[in-house]
């Protein structure tokens, strides 16, 4: 009997050690949480030749403040959804993106704005598309997921939510720059010089992921769409699954490229549901769907994505993507063009 | 082996639609749907023509919701989504808040077919519809008595049944949809809808979301999806299913049941799913009380049922 108490006692004592040391290393934990941001510019055939040095600053400057606003965020102990909400609205708001102001034109030389946003902690998600008055479409994104019962509002359905929350609208002109002028009459010229319509000459879509100090993914991706659209056509961005995609269960993912190819292919979610379903490693889930699956469709395009413990891809089949990531590890990277 | 299996939507059965046998219409009308789609797929014929075919009659029936007595927006309106897509390619087409198309689902086929997009909205759509020589009807044609009722019912603060209105004689709140195997051994999906009573203008559901309502992937599975639409994107249930079987190794019915009556509950969602497998088999689940649904094989399966039993 006795021996059977003294064990007993003697184990107590090994399970509260153990307690102890458990508790240490969570609080430990808690003190060194890993933060990410990963952020995209859109992907798409960026030459070297086209670019100028200065406008080649632009861009990195560019990524730079919208990664560095997004971090701040989640320095200062906010969510992931904040951080990705800010960084995308940074994105919306300089011209040299296509979202938001700069954002390319349809074919009657309007823009006509999509965008998502998808929380990972509850998958409560919220879209829209087809706007053209509202100055942040990302911030109305975020007012469907928490202020309608709705997942996705449309054209002037969703104008109409947006006045009501009292969201800035703008006029259409505010979206258009000279440059996207230029490209839609340059998309025109091609369309009536060759006899069957060019594919896509998409350049852009903005986007980021973040992991947070409490182990929470966001997505959020915006966009003017492709130049030379017919006015209500909808891409990938708007769309959870295909261009956005968050679930703490995997991963956060937000997609650029070819839309019609990234909507057939459910992106965002393939890669969330190779890294769940087929226990395959975030960076290899990335490679199979845009080098294999995307690929073999001979549509070109990128994605970024970070999962719960902080890795971060940045991946894409296209000449470059316009990307950059920072994490708490130390890791801060802006980059344009080349490998992966 | 050719099959195909159709809904016209998932909820709550009020008693008196079998108390009054009132049922019957719905399952007359479901049974001549898949009647003629089924002879489509015995006489060799694609099952992309086989799902259109179903959800363009679906449609032009004003027992359900999609195309003529389709649920009405807070407005009054009828604002129409559909999706097909094609199980060979992964070709999609997918139109959504239209207003004057009288098929949606024909234009969703269109917009796979003639245009460089997959999905088109609103204005734009219904322009698109125009070129190339779609009929346009007034918005008239959609709204059905019944669906004024249950929109004002809804108003005045009484819930309407997800599938037929609480005090009004017939009409569903459902979402139609189609799914198929071919003799050539080629998947098809297909949806359409009015959507939700009372939903704001512009609202998009699952419907014509490829991969939350509607999916098909030739070896894998087709299906088309009803319920509350806002879970079915968030949960993005049909490539949810695909996924399921062509990752996990789950069989269909497997991959079906755990997002039916999980992965949706979970999230606070309800409704059903129809789908069809690599090898013809048939599926049809949901956690509601009912689904209005339909299946036939060339084994010699045939069903038609509105609550729980069979498959």
């Amino acid at each position: 009997m006795l021996t059977v108490r003294a064990l007993r006692r003697a184990s107590l004592v090994v399970v509260a050690a153990a307690w102890g040391a458990f508790a240490f290393a969570a609080v430990h934990a808690a003190d060194s949480k890993t933060l990410a941001i990963v952020i995209h510019g859109g992907a798409g055939v960026i030459s070297r030749a086209d670019m100028s040095s200065e406008r080649e600053a632009g861009y990195r400057a560019g990524l730079e403040a919208a990664r560095d606003a997004g971090y701040a965020v989640l320095e200062a102990g906010g969510s992931s959804l904040d951080a990705v909400t800010t960084a995308v609205r940074v994105l919306e708001d300089n011209p040299l993106f296509n979202a938001g102001k700069g954002a390319v034109l349809n074919r009657d030389g309007i823009a006509e704005l999509d965008s998502s946003i998808m929380d990972g902690k509850t998958l409560r998600a919220g879209a829209i598309a087809g706007v053209r008055h509202v100055k942040n479409p990302i911030d109305l994104a975020r007012a469907v997921m928490e202020k309608s019962q709705h997942v996705m509002l449309a054209g002037e359905g969703a104008e109409e939510f947006a006045l009501e929350q009292g969201l800035t609208m703008v006029p259409n002109s505010y979206f258009r720059t000279d440059a996207r002028v230029k490209q839609l009459e340059r998309a025109q010229q091609e369309e009536k010089a060759k006899a069957a319509a060019p594919r896509t000459s998409s350049t852009g879509t903005v986007g980021a992921v973040a992991l947070d100090g409490n182990g929470n993914l966001a997505a959020a991706t915006s966009t003017g769409g492709m130049t030379n659209k017919r006015p209500g056509r909808i891409g990938d961005s708007p769309l959870i699954g295909a261009g956005t995609y968050a679930n703490n269960a995997s991963c956060a993912v937000s997609a650029t490229g070819d839309g019609e190819f990234f909507i057939r292919s459910v992106v965002a979610h393939d890669i969330c549901a190779l890294v769940q379903y087929k226990r395959v490693t975030l960076e290899a889930a990335a490679r199979e769907v845009i080098h294999e699956k995307i690929g073999a469709l001979q549509a070109t395009g990128g994605v970024i994505a970070v999962d719960t413990e902080g890795h971060v891809v940045m991946d894409f089949n296209s000449a470059g993507m316009f990307r950059a990531a920072r994490d708490s590890a130390g890791r801060r990277e802006v980059a344009i063009y080349g490998k992966p | 082996m050719y099959s195909i299996a159709i809904h016209g939507g998932a909820g709550a059965i009020p008693a008196d639609l079998f108390a009054k046998n009132k049922s019957a219409g719905y399952e007359a009308s479901l049974a001549s749907v898949l009647d003629e789609s089924f002879a489509m797929l015995e006489r060799g014929g694609s099952s992309l023509d086989a799902v259109t075919a179903a959800v363009r009659a679906l449609e032009d029936d004003p027992l359900f919701n999609a195309g003529r007595g389709a649920a009405l927006t807070r407005e009054g309106w009828a604002e129409l989504d559909a999706a097909v897509m094609d199980g060979r390619d992964q070709r999609a087409g997918a139109v959504a808040s239209v207003r004057h198309v009288k098929n949606p689902v024909d234009l969703a086929r269109r917009v796979m077919e003639k245009s460089r997009h997959v999905l088109l909205v609103g204005v734009g759509a219904e322009e698109f519809a125009l070129e190339e020589g779609i009929a346009l009807v007034p918005n008239l044609y959609f709204c059905t008595d019944e669906r004024r009722h249950q929109l004002a019912s809804e108003q005045e603060g009484r819930r309407v049944s997800d599938l037929v209105p609480t005090g009004a004689p017939i009409g569903t709140q459902g979402t139609v949809g189609a799914v198929a195997l071919d003799k050539h051994g080629n998947l098809a999906a297909a949806t359409s809808t009015g959507g939700m009573t009372n939903k704001r203008q512009g609202r998009v559901g699952d419907s014509p979301i490829i991969g939350a309502g509607t999916y098909a992937k030739n070896g894998i599975c087709a299906i088309s999806a009803t319920g509350h639409g806002e879970y079915f994107i968030r949960a993005v249930a049909a490539y949810h299913v695909a996924s399921s079987v062509e990752f996990r190794g789950m069989s269909l019915a497997e991959a079906v049941r755990e997002l039916i009556h999980t992965r949706i509950p979970t999230l606070g969602g309800s409704g059903g799913v129809i789908g069809v497998g690599a090898q013809g088999e048939i599926v049809m689940d949901f956690n509601t009380e009912g689904m209005f649904r339909g299946a036939r094989d060339s084994r010699g399966y045939r069903e038609v049922r509105v609550l729980p039993g069979r498959r």
